[in-house]
């Protein structure tokens, strides 16, 4: 049945063609010309259910390649195009399987071999990797990117010194090595460095460096190397000739800085401890602290870098996080009148890390509150230069009561710090900032009602600036009026799209999904929430999805640094602290499906009686029709409007959210991945102990206890969880004894030594 | 433009046009200096007067603002009075030269536009230091309207105008 006459097989070879150049019309029609004479010919079936997918038609298309697929079991083009399918739809786990069947009939296809590998890289399966491209290079050794790819796969293994091996192969076979500057050439030799830098022997590095130095373009990344390297070998000054230069191109390069101070032995990563003010005398010898004398270098250093430099910024704010005493006055005292005088909106902002010190945080109030009551006198910063010099700008005295009062906010003087942003309101009520700032501080008063007043004042100041739109859209979620944040979030939204809001999803915008899940939390409203929350999930899910493409491109275009820097990131993506904040937020909704099916108290129920409550529950779902009434007559509206585009939400409710089976199995799909990567977060075991105890699983709720045990044993959420697990254990009937001696094994951790007789 | 005494570094004055996006500012100097209340109408005409209405700006900071309107004429061809219902700068912001840069703003424009005989503009009778300010800038001090702002204690003004030469 396989072998088609010879019409026929021509016209086969050209629907494959067909597919490759995307003309998927043309290719449909040549499959339906075949299946016309040949119906039951699974080969072409199965294309046809492939160009099907490729023209939006996603049933049919799986239809037509299953059908496909049982006429021709043995064909490694069926089994090929069900794992494109699958792999369209983002199945990598399912794609996968298929490819593994299709190599079991053809297992030297390089077509497959190739996706195959991609798949396997995707999925971060190494092993199976790296076995699929050795097999590649043997059917190819003069390829390129099968060397490459191998050696990034050992590298992202932790096998550094296969990968180094690999790649020298493949250096050594090189025939001609590029004379002209060849990005690419340059770009895998850095790559190679870059391993031996990781593996550890710098001098390796370094010798490696020296030798690929004249076929290298990133002329910059040498010396960043050579001078990293140079440290590591304690040369300390040919590094510090090297850093002199990188400052020099950029002296506003933190990096290159803080090399230059290790060069001169002069690098302490902070000179203040943040429990200084426990204890004022601290011991000189604590490794992260400068000597007097050396302080005094180190200022000598940047006073040197400021002349230099006059224009860099960070030559100016580093001396503040050294200086201590006497010389932490002095250099403030400039950095201050400097930023004020020219009006710097974030100089607080890039003040406030220093206030862990607290002789700092005194040291900056006490300069601030003496140039106010300098400037309203004199007009100068300094009482004492009084009659001498110009006078200051109004907006001087503008800044400084701005700067006091994000003082007082961060030290939660409330009172004073109100008191200091009306003061600069009424000195200058045309800046925006003030009434941001205000808001702010009425959000840290616990008032999310006023809080927001003065956000949408802000906001009206200046209506074209996205961010403070933005702000203010977050300060009305935060107050629970999430119609009013909707209507103002669309005013920065596509015009043309059905549903404006979905153009918030569209470009990601997770600050917006996770403001409004937890004020519909806040509102009793789960199913809201979860589609929240799980919009969040999706997103990251997406991220994770982009890197699909870069595991071709980048080793065709040789952006190996990049690409396992990429990769790197991926692989922690979700430890990311949106993605916590949504798995908190969607399993306590998860459990509280489960505590109370009849949907939970909110705020304004406290304190009514169980008859009241009904009452209210039934008002809101009367609200809640009510709404959906006026969705459908929207959603009619919109359809008949030719020039919105796409659709509208067809479950705004998050109704399949609400209606899930197994609300426990959806919060452990959240928690999962924070299982793998965030370990010793102890909200990771807090919140599988909560979904645990209720699937009854208790060896797995013990073994979250213990987890969460051993990072805190004083948390007090851990102390009511031990309570409850005690209860539990103690109320089951059918323990199995194998069970309950694993728990008995461990009781004496949890709950101490005299315990043990539960 | 600085002659009285400030940092010239830390001193930039700039012109900027007021839209419906920034309009909040204005209306927040207006309430600030001016004890009126403008009504939305007056808003609304000066998003059309073009350069005639103008914000500015002192070290990026929004301080200062003048709207003017055209009077309606009989005939379309006959010369018609420019009036500058307000000009506030915003007290901490004052002698900077803010005023003097709003106000050669709008005589300049003026005198380009060849259908603008005259600008003209009321002052309270008793506030010296704004009737100086335009005397200096070749204004003419003309009758006196009593009772031109009614609720004020001093609610007499003197009206001041300047011909414009063409």
């Amino acid at each position: 049945m396989r072998e088609l006459p010879q019409k026929e097989a021509n016209l086969f070879k050209q629907i494959l063609k067909n597919y490759e150049l995307k003309q998927y019309k043309k290719g449909l029609k040549g499959a339906e010309q075949i299946l016309k004479k040949f119906p039951e010919h699974g080969e072409t079936m199965a294309m046809k259910g492939l160009f099907y997918s490729h023209l939006d038609k996603k049933e049919e298309a799986y239809e037509f390649v299953k059908k496909g697929l049982r006429y021709d079991l043995k064909s490694h083009i069926c089994w090929h195009v069900f794992g494109l399918l699958y792999r369209a739809d983002k199945n990598y786990e399912e794609a996968l399987k298929c490819y593994t069947q299709a190599l079991r009939i053809d297992k030297d296809n390089m077509q497959i071999l190739r996706d195959y590998s991609l798949l396997q890289m995707q999925l971060r399966n190494y092993e199976a990797y790296i076995e699929t491209r050795h097999q590649l290079l043997e059917l190819r050794p003069q390829n390129r990117m099968y060397w490459i790819g191998l050696a990034v796969a050992y590298h992202m293994m932790g096998k550094n010194d296969l990968a180094v091996k690999v790649l020298s192969a493949y250096e050594d076979s090189l025939k001609d090595i590029p004379t002209k500057p060849d990005y690419e050439h340059s770009e895998m030799l850095l790559y190679h460095n870059s391993i031996l830098g990781e593996a550890g022997d710098m001098q390796v590095a370094l010798d490696h460096l020296d030798s690929i130095d004249k076929h290298v373009c990133d002329r910059r990344a040498v010396r960043e190397k050579r001078a990293q390297y140079l440290m590591a070998l304690d040369r300390y000054e040919e590094a510090e000739a090297i850093y002199r230069g990188l400052v020099k191109e950029n002296p506003d390069n933190f990096a290159y800085i803080e090399g230059l101070q290790k060069s001169l032995k002069l690098y302490f990563p902070t000179t203040t401890t943040t429990s200084s003010s426990s204890s004022p005398s601290t011991p000189a010898s604590a490794p992260a602290t400068a000597t007097a004398q050396e302080q005094e270098k180190i200022l000598a250093l940047f006073d040197e870098l400021q002349k230099l430099y006059p224009r860099s910024n960070a030559c100016k704010r580093l001396p503040l996080r050294v200086a201590t005493g006497e010389a932490f006055v002095r250099v403030a005292d400039a950095y201050f009148q400097h930023s004020l005088r020219k009006g710097v909106p974030s100089l607080f902002v890039n003040i406030k890390k220093l206030y862990a010190d607290s002789d700092k945080e005194k040291a900056c109030e006490k300069l601030v509150l003496d140039y106010e009551a300098s400037l309203k006198e004199h007009g100068r910063f300094d009482a004492k230069s009084s009659d001498s010099g110009e006078k200051e700008p109004p907006t001087a005295l503008l800044w400084t009561l701005y700067y006091i009062a994000q003082h007082y906010d961060y030290t939660r003087q409330t009172d004073k710090a109100l008191a200091y942003i009306e003061r600069a309101i009424a000195h200058t009520p045309t800046l925006v900032e003030l009434y941001m700032t205000k808001g702010r501080i009425l959000k840290h008063a616990g008032k999310p009602k006023e809080a927001m007043e003065a956000m949408n004042e802000a906001r009206e100041l200046d209506l074209q600036d996205r961010f403070i739109n933005s702000k203010c859209v977050k300060y009305m979620l935060r107050a629970d009026k999430v119609a009013d944040a909707e209507k103002t979030a669309t005013l920065f939204t596509r015009v043309d799209i059905a549903d404006p809001l979905n153009d918030l999803v569209d470009m990601q915008a997770m600050w917006y999904s996770l403001e409004s899940g937890e004020s519909h939390m806040r509102q009793g409203q789960m199913g809201k929430a979860l589609k929240r929350f799980h919009q969040v999930e999706k997103h990251f899910f997406d991220f994770t999805d982009d890197q699909f493409d870069f595991h071709t491109y980048c080793l065709r275009k040789m952006t190996l640094r990049s690409y396992v820097a990429l990769l790197r990131l991926e692989d922690q993506l979700r430890t990311h602290p949106y993605y916590v904040r949504a798995v908190k937020n969607a399993v306590q909704c998860y459990v509280m499906m489960v505590d109370k099916p009849e949907g939970c108290d909110t705020k304004e129920m406290e304190g009514m009686t169980e008859a009241e409550k009904k009452k209210h529950r039934n008002k809101q779902r009367k609200a809640e029709l009510k709404a959906q009434k006026e969705y459908e007559e929207r959603r009619a509206q919109i359809a008949a409007d030719p020039t919105k585009k796409g659709k509208l939400d067809e479950d705004p409710e998050g109704m399949k959210f609400l209606k899930t089976e197994d609300p426990l199995g959806e919060a452990l799909k959240f928690l999962r991945p924070l299982q793998e990567l965030a370990p010793n977060r102890i909200e990771t075991h807090l919140w599988g102990f909560e979904i645990y105890i209720r699937k009854k699983k208790l060896l797995l709720a013990l073994r979250a206890l213990l987890k969460a045990h051993a990072l805190d044993a004083n948390n007090e959420t851990l102390k009511k969880q031990l309570l409850r697990f005690a209860e539990d254990v103690k109320a089951a009937k059918d323990i199995k004894p194998s069970v309950k001696a694993v728990i008995d094994n461990h009781w004496a951790t949890l709950y101490g030594k005299e315990a043990v007789g539960h | 433009m600085s002659s009285n005494g400030t940092r010239a570094s830390s001193h930039r004055i700039a012109l900027g046009d007021i839209n419906p996006n920034n309009l909040g500012q204005l209306k927040r100097i207006n309430t600030v200096i001016f004890p009126i209340n403008y009504q939305p109408s007056f808003y609304k005409d000066v998003l059309e007067v073009g350069e005639f209405a103008k914000i500015a700006y002192f070290n990026d900071v929004c301080v200062a603002a003048v709207c003017c309107r055209k009077d309606p004429t009989p005939e379309a061809t006959a010369p018609h009075d420019l009036y500058i219902a307000t000009l506030g700068v915003l007290a901490p912001y004052r002698r900077l030269g803010l005023g003097t840069a709003l106000l050669e703003h709008i005589l300049e424009h003026a005198a380009e536009d060849k259908k603008i005989g005259k600008v003209y503009l009321h002052v309270q009778t008793t506030n010296e230091e704004a009737l100086a300010f335009y005397k200096k800038h070749g204004f003419e001090q003309k009758e006196k309207v009593a009772n031109y702002y009614p609720n004020f204690d001093d609610s007499d003004a003197y009206r001041l105008e300047k011909v414009l030469v063409q």
